[in-house]
């Protein structure tokens, strides 16, 4: 045999291997189909993937038999009982069914970028946003970014530059996402963003550069994320069968049934805490937390910012939204010492960020923390916080949609808003 | 700035590889580029040490390089004129003294600041750098080429992890090209370990090692927020960490073998199907084989050697048990001072101590002891439960479910 011979059987089968890849990345047909059961499911499931991928999202966003509404949040969404959000909406047959977006650890910049794969989900349309204040530390709590950021965040977010020029927003945006070293040891998207952030326009090439990348990587995401099957909070938690609510909505039974589900289930511990929560997260090591949060600090911080950049992105899709602010378990911050007035400083910082700008649908419970059952453990609502809220998001959500007017400002991205240690006066008069 | 880790993940090899076709091309044509293949090396190991705490890291291999280099010119040079004994074990000494520290320093108990000189794959350059003082002193190295050392010093495919190669044999590979017939068998072969370690690293070990056994510890955690000192969950745990430290480590070996082939270098095998071995010496044999072979001639073999010739112990089957564990307790300390690997090390020196034993009692009563297909079944099924046992311990998991619940 002679030696071309030879080389040709060693790589041959590995050109045929990549031809093969080739067309598996760019023929030009679907390769996803999501059924009811699976975007239910997936309304559910918490997935990091579907924070990450756009096949998910868009199945659901544009389902024509299920008016699926985004809820943007953290840990608190995947704290089921029967006053669950989900669970309401299907027990009483809303008009509309959550879609959760988010877990432990997802903050603003998260989705800031999560929403830039969703134009379709929030394009002239309703959205649930779920602020925790304990995102606003001084130096913004990225540590779980790797566990949410996929590259096809970020080409869709490059795409779609209005003007194809980089506002105030998106080149801040860009600052501070290219330090994340996921991102910056991608030679790619860290030359990309440095262009953004200096304010420049994407060339020609960069943008076709782009399209193929979105080409690759939107199939590389409808191929693998595909949902987990062993998620299945929606049959075991929202349908669950023996939830004892009333045929009819009535606040006042469901209140009642808060409070029974509250009592029955934080019956271990002083604070109120659910049961399970306390013996694992707690008990072990309860004496360590004896007055460790004296010190924290939420009044500053660069989360402000980035607060700012998903507040830019609802109004560039003049999306109506009513953001929710969290409360914390009194019972338990007395423990750890958590400062109750830094605390309400820095939701009023918030919510002068909002009202400001036009964002006027706040449910504001932060200072609820202390009913009893309220909360389901150290800083998640539960059981009656649930229910508190549903008495804002029911008329909100089954309202028909009314084209907000905002008035974006993007002093909020300034080192000077970040930084603002809020008296009543500074923070209202701030422009 | 980019940052390459080795093998980190699909794109490092198109990387690679590019830079690798002019010297493949050359070496097809029987020629080997030598300062071509210096040039990749460098740049490689510089994209791994670029950025961020690496920094410091990539300035420790420097300086350790330095160190090496004029420790082992200096032994090879006084070699020429004399051969004392205490020469050779100062030399062998310093030459270990930086991991030594590292490892001290590690443990937090003394001078934690001198941990920074440790770096990716200082264990491994140790190898390198204490065999060629070792070969030197038997005679099989005898002259200091400063090329010829620091390519064998920081050959970049086998930096991070190995395989361990031996001066004297990597030499011969790198003064010349291949022939053109067994050059291309190496790139046949060379294609093959690079896409099984594809679907070792980056689908089973990727399986086992980021889905699965974590999913165990953390059942076993919760165990152990019960209060529990044992846990059912410890079981999936050993055989999950088993199978990922396989996969793992397989396909990087896999890998790094591939782009030594590319470059015309034969680095040893590292594994050859450990899992299905009869007994605990066969395992070592099968397993990280580049390490053990190493141990079994530098440390084990001359432990014995020196005992019998000095006749401090005359019985040989008692100077080769003490020798398991100075040859095993050894490899576990090289690991790390941590209980965990020092127990590690001794089950597997009372492993193969046992295992002598035993063969010596089964050749005594061999009319007894039946030995066909399902007693060497049994064996492999036994053999495998005792290593995995053994990674139970090894991967420090007990360390966290004992100690820091």
């Amino acid at each position: 045999m002679s030696d071309k011979k030879k080389l040709w059987q060693i790589f041959g089968p590995v050109l045929a291997a990549f031809v093969l890849l080739a067309l598996v990345f760019f023929l030009p047909f679907s390769l996803t189909n999501y059924s009811q059961k699976d975007l239910k499911e997936a309304s559910v499931s918490f997935s990091a993937k579907i924070v990450k991928g756009e096949a998910v999202k868009n199945a659901a966003f544009s389902d024509k038999k299920v008016n699926y509404v985004p809820f943007f949040g953290s840990s608190e969404l995947s704290r089921f009982d029967s006053l669950h959000p989900s669970v309401l909406a299907e027990k009483y047959n809303r008009n509309y069914r959550p879609f959760m977006l988010g877990k432990a650890g997802s903050e603003s910049m998260v989705h800031f970028l999560n929403m830039q794969e969703m134009p379709n989900g929030l394009k002239k349309k309703k959205a649930v946003f779920v602020i925790s204040p304990q995102w606003f530390t001084k130096t913004g709590t990225d540590a779980a970014f790797d566990i949410f950021y996929s590259p096809l965040q970020v080409v869709d977010w490059l795409l779609n530059l209005e003007g194809n020029t980089p506002s105030e927003t998106d080149q801040f945006m860009a600052k501070q996402v290219k330090k994340e070293s996921i991102v910056k040891n991608s030679s790619f998207y860290n030359r990309l963003l440095t262009k953004v952030a200096d304010g420049q326009s994407l060339s020609n090439t960069d943008r076709s550069a782009l399209k193929v990348k979105h080409q690759v990587l939107s199939r590389q995401d409808a191929l693998f994320s595909r949902l987990d099957s062993s998620s299945s909070n929606y049959k075991n938690q929202v349908q669950k069968d023996d939830r004892p609510l009333p045929k009819v909505y009535s606040k006042n039974a469901l209140d009642r049934i808060g409070y029974d589900e509250g009592e029955k289930g934080t019956t271990n511990n002083e604070f109120h805490i659910k049961n399970s929560f306390y013996r694992t997260r707690i008990m072990p090591e309860k004496g360590a937390l004896k007055g460790v949060q004296k010190s924290y600090d939420y009044t500053q911080s660069v989360e402000y910012a980035y607060f700012q950049s998903v507040l830019e992105t609802f109004a560039k899709n003049d999306t109506e939204v009513e953001f929710v602010i969290t409360p914390v378990n009194k019972r338990w911050t007395e423990y750890t010492g958590l400062d109750n007035d830094m605390y309400q400083q820095s939701v009023s910082k918030i919510k002068h960020q909002l009202r400001s700008q036009g964002f006027n649908n706040i449910a504001d419970l932060s200072r609820r923390g202390g009913e009893d059952f309220f909360m389901q453990d150290t800083i998640h609502i539960g059981w009656r916080g649930w229910l508190a809220l549903d008495q804002f998001l029911n008329p909100f959500l089954s309202g028909s949609y009314q084209a907000p007017n905002y008035q974006m400002n993007d002093r909020f991205l300034s080192t000077d808003w970040q930084n603002l240690k809020p008296s009543e006066q500074n923070v209202s008069d701030f422009q | 700035m980019l940052n390459l880790q080795p093998y980190a993940d699909p794109t490092y090899f198109l990387y690679l590889l590019a830079a690798l076709v002019p010297l493949a091309i050359g070496l097809y044509f029987g020629k080997r580029f030598v300062t071509y293949e210096i040039l990749v090396s460098l740049a490689f190991i510089f994209l791994i040490f670029d950025e961020g705490h690496y920094i410091n890291q990539g300035i420790a291999l420097i300086g350790y390089s330095i160190w090496q280099f004029f420790l082992v010119w200096g032994y090879i040079t006084y070699r020429k004129k004399a051969n004392k004994a205490w020469v050779f074990y100062l030399a062998a000494f310093l030459s270990i003294l930086p991991i030594i520290l590292v490892r001290i320093s590690g443990t937090g108990l003394f001078k934690p600041q001198l941990s920074l000189f440790g770096f990716l794959g200082i264990s491994y350059l140790t190898f390198r750098s204490v065999g060629m003082i070792i070969e030197t002193r038997d005679g099989v190295t005898h002259d200091f080429n400063p090329i010829m050392f620091l390519r064998f010093m920081l050959f970049m495919p086998t930096l991070s992890s190995g395989p361990i190669d031996r001066y004297s044999r990597f030499a011969k590979d790198a003064a010349v090209a291949p022939e053109r017939s067994r050059y291309i068998e190496l790139l046949g072969e060379a294609t093959k370990k690079l896409f099984l370690g594809f679907v070792y690293k980056f689908i089973l070990s990727y399986y086992f090692g980021e889905i699965i056994y974590p999913y165990f510890q953390n059942q076993a955690m919760s165990d152990a927020h019960h209060g529990m000192l044992l846990s059912w969950w410890l079981i999936p745990v050993a055989y999950s960490y088993g199978m990922y430290l396989f996969f793992d480590f397989a396909g990087y070996s896999l890998f790094a073998l591939a782009i030594s082939y590319v470059m015309g270098i034969e680095s040893p095998i590292n594994f050859n199907k450990p899992y299905g071995s009869k007994n605990i010496k066969e395992f070592w044999n099968r397993w990280h084989m580049s390490l053990s072979f190493w141990f079994r001639d530098f440390v084990f073999m001359r432990f014995v050697f020196l005992f019998l010739k000095n006749k401090w112990i005359k019985n040989r089957n008692t100077v080769s048990t003490i020798a398991y564990f100075v040859n095993m307790l050894t490899m576990g300390l090289w690991h790390g001072l941590t209980w965990f690997y020092i127990v590690y090390g001794l089950m597997h020196a009372t492993g193969m101590a046992v295992n002598d034993a035993w063969i010596r009692f089964k050749r005594k009563h061999k009319d007894k002891i039946p030995h066909n297909k399902f007693t060497e079944a049994f064996a492999v099924v036994l053999t495998f439960h005792f290593v995995i046992l053994t990674f139970l311990v090894f991967c420090g998991f007990l360390d966290t479910f004992w100690f820091h619940r």
